[in-house]
């Protein structure tokens, strides 16, 4: 027999490897607490639930729906951005309806950057970002976001960029920023001021900002979730992209959507057209009504984008104070769900452990083993220069119910014990 | 000095090179048409009778039972119940043992395992041969890629003795095929049964294609969405079955059309670990997680059908006799009117040749639209019925080889038939007085 020739095409050389593969291996043992991947085990809001009910029982819902997204999915997104905007949204060709955030992410990578571009990411950063920017030829460009407080950081407010240091990182082959607000891994919510600075280098160095505002609503008390689009100049040269799956507590259904000028649009719909053509008619139907729900409450306190946040502002003060009580330090994010951990004041001696991997990972798998806790280490989010300045942090995931974070409690507190 | 929003638009071309040619799309345009003109809908492929009972139940149950945890990620190559009992149904169906971790995958429809084949698979100067007329997305999909798309016609042998032509009429010349495959062949793309010919190629015919991929070393991306529905007694071969071929292909299937659910966007692939594992680089970088909810639906339909299968209530054995009669109609209609249809033996799709309707729509020399675009496009304003010209799956180089033929659909309620059949009556009429 011949030998096989037949290998991975080039794009993707590389790409196969994956943080989650060795992580959520746990996710399948009971015994384990886990607070590691960004999984919702909340319920989401029962007439989410019901609205896709309602529609598994309408007959024409189960076939091709309208490839860009389902019209009245489509009018609604339009509705909702138009009020927190401000402007005019089309949503034939403002808007494109894609699978999950995700799908958003591809779309808008694969139609806009290519071989010869480079691509700014902020460390840390949603894992995604570096392997979508190679696979589509180009070259990732990272920034890290730095502590302040000489890594004495009690809020994420405490990360910044410095911004002589991003200035330097754009040239005439920066195509595009990739920038996410409210942040995963930290949870900053880049204020007015951070997001003009941004701004202002994308003006000057005629770049284009991927702006991947998946945890838009969940900002807590004394924060504000600022559209990078809605500054000067912006809206020409920015896609803004949402996620069903974090508004809604609904990551199963895996819809999102891209948001911006039609002649940016456009090309993701031409990716889209050449990828997967039309996402799942009913679940775009349920979650269209879901939407004009809140839509006609946006003005209200009830209306679910906010009492969510509300929701879980109180699960990461609780976290935060179990961590705080079992002698770790966690940086308190201003948004999203997820909180990181400063490892090191626990002190545990992990060099006998052989691995060449960064000590988060050891630290999390050790943590996996002896206290039945899982978490993702920050290192995962990092570029090849920066896990040395990561390695002491983990990630913990807060939007659980409960019963979860008790269990987690009894594992915190008993941490010291040995 | 520029103000603020003139200096902020793109000065150079913003779209990826990866884009160009591809951006004309015919189902935008025939979908919008049929929405705004039509009152019969014989165009895009997609039924408009009810999906099966058991399978919306099973979505329904799905919904009601007690975990929420159905709205959150499942496993990114596919949800454990369903990738499971496709290893189990398609273990008998091809003769050997399947892993469900590593030789099954799922898609969001087979439009994305498709995309995951060829972005896994082609490499730029690649080529990959393409049989036509094609589903039309195989060829900007293959250039977006980077690859060449190369052609390769079935051409039709009208039967002797005034038979009427069958989709088993039109076959690749082998000689013509063989001359396809070079040092620069990556890919052979095999769609069958074929949309929109409805052809389903013979053991025959598919030991050619396999015999050139195993002595060229050329994969094989094996298009099998319509694979129950074969007519007539016709069997649907798998070409992965055949010898030297199971390490070299790639076979896409789709609930949506194994279960008349195109809306629910869940397809697969099923081959060898050391092809899927490269599609699942591709998925784990472009989308990663398929919904959920309807996996387990789907699931949950091939339990059903594991347990009833080669038995009269299998839902695959009761669609395709339901289509084959509604075939039956369509052929019935066309006839009836002198359009002259090419018999099917697979898919719900059913090719005619409109030659004796062509006074009604004019030819316009060096119109940059195939005839049989502007008839379609005619057809839909004029008498609400819509139907897709057969030009749209050929390759821009040949698409005035077959000017005359348009596609229809025929996985609709009785109702619909009976309705397209009353237009082409009076059409009739209208041109005989």
């Amino acid at each position: 027999t011949m030998p096989f020739r037949h290998k991975n095409t080039r794009r993707i050389e590389g790409l196969d490897s994956n943080v989650w593969v060795e992580f959520t291996k746990v996710a399948a043992d009971p015994s384990i607490v886990n607070l590691g991947q960004g999984l919702p085990d909340i319920s989401p809001p029962s007439y989410v639930k019901e609205e896709l009910a309602k529609v598994a029982a309408v007959d024409r819902l189960n076939q091709y729906t309208r490839s860009f997204g389902h019209s009245s999915l489509v009018k609604a997104l339009s509705q909702v951005y138009e009020k927190v905007c401000g402007r005019k949204i089309d949503p034939l060709t403002d808007i494109l309806v894609t699978v999950g955030a995700y799908g958003s992410l591809f779309s808008t990578i694969q139609a806009l950057i290519e071989e010869g571009d480079e691509v700014i990411i902020i460390e840390p950063f949603y894992e995604c970002y570096e392997p979508m920017v190679k696979m589509a030829g180009a070259k990732p460009v990272f920034i890290p976001l730095r502590c302040k407080n000489d890594g004495n950081s009690a809020s994420s407010a405490d990360w910044v960029l410095d911004p002589a240091e991003l200035a330097n990182k754009f040239n005439s082959k920066t195509k595009a920023i990739i920038l996410n607000t409210p942040h995963n891994p930290i949870g900053k919510v880049f204020t007015r001021e951070e997001l003009q600075v941004i701004a202002d280098l994308c003006i000057k160095h005629d770049t284009l900002c991927i702006s991947d505002e998946v945890y838009e609503w969940l900002v807590y008390k004394g924060n504000k979730h600022i559209k990078i689009a809605t500054l000067p100049g912006m809206w020409e040269r920015t896609v803004t992209i949402g996620s069903a799956g974090k508004t809604y507590s609904v990551t199963g259904w895996k819809l999102g959507w891209s948001i911006g000028p039609e002649y940016l649009i456009k090309h993701l719909q031409v990716v889209h057209q050449n990828t997967l053509y039309t996402c799942p008619t009913p679940l775009q139907e349920a979650l269209a009504q879901a939407f004009w729900i809140d839509y006609k409450r946006m003005d209200d306190p009830d209306c679910y984008f906010y009492s969510l946040s509300r929701e879980l502002e109180s699960k990461r003060d609780r976290m935060a104070q179990l961590l705080k009580e079992a002698g770790l330090k966690p940086v308190v994010p201003d948004g999203g769900y997820f909180m990181i951990v400063d490892v090191s004041t626990l002190n545990v001696d992990l060099s006998d452990v052989d691995e060449k991997q960064p000590y988060d990972y050891k630290f999390v798998k050790w943590m996996i083993a002896s206290k039945k806790l899982s978490a993702i280490p920050l290192s995962a989010f990092c570029g090849p220069e920066t896990k040395k300045q990561f390695e002491k942090y983990i990630r913990f995931c807060f939007i659980k119910k409960d019963s979860t974070i008790d269990a987690a409690e009894v594992i915190l507190k008993n941490w010291n014990k040995q | 000095f520029l103000s603020h929003s003139l200096q902020a638009k793109m000065s150079r071309q913003v779209q990826a090179r990866r884009l160009e040619g591809i951006d004309k799309n015919i189902w935008v345009e025939f979908v919008k048409l049929a929405t705004t003109y039509s009152k019969v809908n014989l165009g895009q492929g997609f039924p408009d009778f009810p999906a099966p009972e058991f399978l919306t139940e099973a979505f329904r149950r799905a919904l009601g039972g007690g975990s929420h945890m159905l709205h959150q990620y499942t496993r990114a190559f596919g949800h454990p119940p369903l990738v499971k009992v496709l290893a189990q149904f398609f273990e008998k169906l091809l003769g050997r043992d399947l892993d469900p971790m590593t030789n099954v995958m799922v898609t969001v429809g087979a439009y994305q395992a498709l995309f995951c084949c060829f972005q896994a698979l082609v490499d730029e100067g690649d080529e990959v041969i393409i049989i036509e007329p094609f589903f039309d997305c195989y060829e900007p999909m293959v250039k977006m890629a980077g690859g060449t798309p190369v052609f390769v016609p079935l051409r039709p042998n009208p039967p002797k003795d005034g038979k009427r032509m069958s989709s088993a009429d039109w076959q690749l010349d082998p000689a013509e095929l063989a001359s396809k495959f070079s040092e620069r062949t990556k890919a052979i793309v095999l769609n069958s049964p074929n949309n929109p010919l409805g052809k389903v190629f013979s053991r025959g015919e598919l030991g050619l294609i396999a015999e050139l991929c195993v002595k060229h070393d050329v994969l094989c991306i094996s298009d099998e969405v319509y694979e129950w529905l074969v007519y007539d007694g016709r069997q649907h071969i798998r070409i992965a079955s055949l010898q030297g071929m199971w390490d070299r292909t790639v076979t896409i299937g789709s609930a949506g059309k194994t279960f008349s659910v195109t809306g629910w966007k869940v397809g697969w692939v099923v081959g060898p670990d050391r092809l899927l594992q490269h599609l699942r680089t591709v998925h784990q970088n472009s989308v990663y997680h398929c919904a959920t909810i309807a996996q387990e639906a789907v699931a949950q339909g091939f339990q059903r059908e594991l347990m009833l299968y080669g038995k009269p209530e299998s839902y695959f054995v009761q669609l395709p006799k339901e289509l084959q009669q509604k075939r039956d109609w369509l052929v019935q209609s066309l006839d009836g009117v002198g359009m002259k249809p090419i018999i099917p033996e697979g898919t719900y799709f059913l090719v005619a040749d409109i030659s004796p309707f062509k006074s009604d729509v004019p030819d316009v020399p060096n119109s940059d639209e195939p005839y049989d675009y502007r008839f379609a496009k005619w057809m839909v304003k004029n008498k609400g019925l819509a139907a897709i010209p057969l030009s749209a799956f050929y390759s821009e180089a040949h698409k005035n080889n077959y000017t005359n033929f348009i596609r229809f659909c025929f996985a609709k309620e009785e109702a619909t038939l009976k309705a397209a059949n009353d237009i082409l009556q009076k059409w009739k009429q209208e041109k005989a007085s």
